[in-house]
């Protein structure tokens, strides 16, 4: 992924609960992919982390996976 | 009148909200509705402006949750989960939170500050159909032009000819 998902897809906020798109920058642990890997820009990087961290917390994504 | 212009204030002032909240699993299918009412009922009744939301699903979610109600620790696999997105003062939002701390209906919630315009829909439609569609047309192209029988013969004539 070089381009930045986000706005590639026009998409201005990011939801928590989008979780199908949300896990495509989770890697198979269930850790944050970096922003160097994922190609988001800096802007959509803080706020996909956060809404990776809210949708952990209301249980529709994991925080590990063993 | 001084009731009235505080109301003015609060409606300049509001700021759109999100309640995510995860209801426990113990409550039956047709209470559902009775709950989800109340939880809007409630919001309302801080004098919040509802502008969406969604009944509380059944989820699997994706680690166990406890939580302490009446000194019983209850671990949770699964649960209902809903939210609704509503416009509010600032000042009414602390109180809200500490109405929905008291639930024991709830075993989490989150609170969030967003934006008015929808963020779920119409997302998904965007990559998934437009890198399909030329992968599945190709195909039906390739088996629609063989159907002339009559080419095929004259192909095999002319070739058993050489």
């Amino acid at each position: 992924m070089k381009q930045d998902y986000f706005s590639a897809n026009n998409i201005k906020y990011i939801d928590y609960k989008d979780v199908e798109i949300l896990k495509k920058f989770i890697n198979p642990n269930g850790k944050i992919i970096s922003h160097k890997r994922t190609g988001v820009t800096a802007k959509n990087q803080r706020q996909l982390t956060s809404a990776i961290k809210h949708a952990r917390f209301l249980g529709l994504l994991p925080f590990v996976v063993k | 009148m001084p009731e009235n212009e505080n109301e003015i204030v609060s409606e300049t002032n509001s700021q759109i909200y999100e309640l995510g909240y995860l209801l426990a699993p113990s409550i039956k299918e047709e209470d559902l509705p009775v709950n989800y009412g109340n939880i809007k009922e409630l919001v309302t009744s801080f004098g919040a402006e509802v502008i969406a939301d969604e009944m509380p699903k059944m989820i699997g979610l994706a680690y166990a949750m406890q939580k302490v109600t009446s000194n019983v620790r209850n671990k949770f696999n699964t649960a209902y989960f809903g939210w609704i997105k509503f416009a509010m003062g600032p000042d009414k939002i602390l109180e809200l939170k500490k109405r929905l701390d008291l639930d024991p209906n709830f075993i989490r919630f989150l609170i969030l500050k967003t934006v008015k315009e929808n963020t779920i829909a119409a997302k998904r439609f965007v990559r998934g159909e437009t890198y399909r569609r030329p992968r599945s047309k190709s195909p039906a192209n390739e088996t629609a032009v063989p159907i002339n029988k009559e080419e095929i013969d004259k192909e095999i004539d002319a070739l058993i000819a050489v």
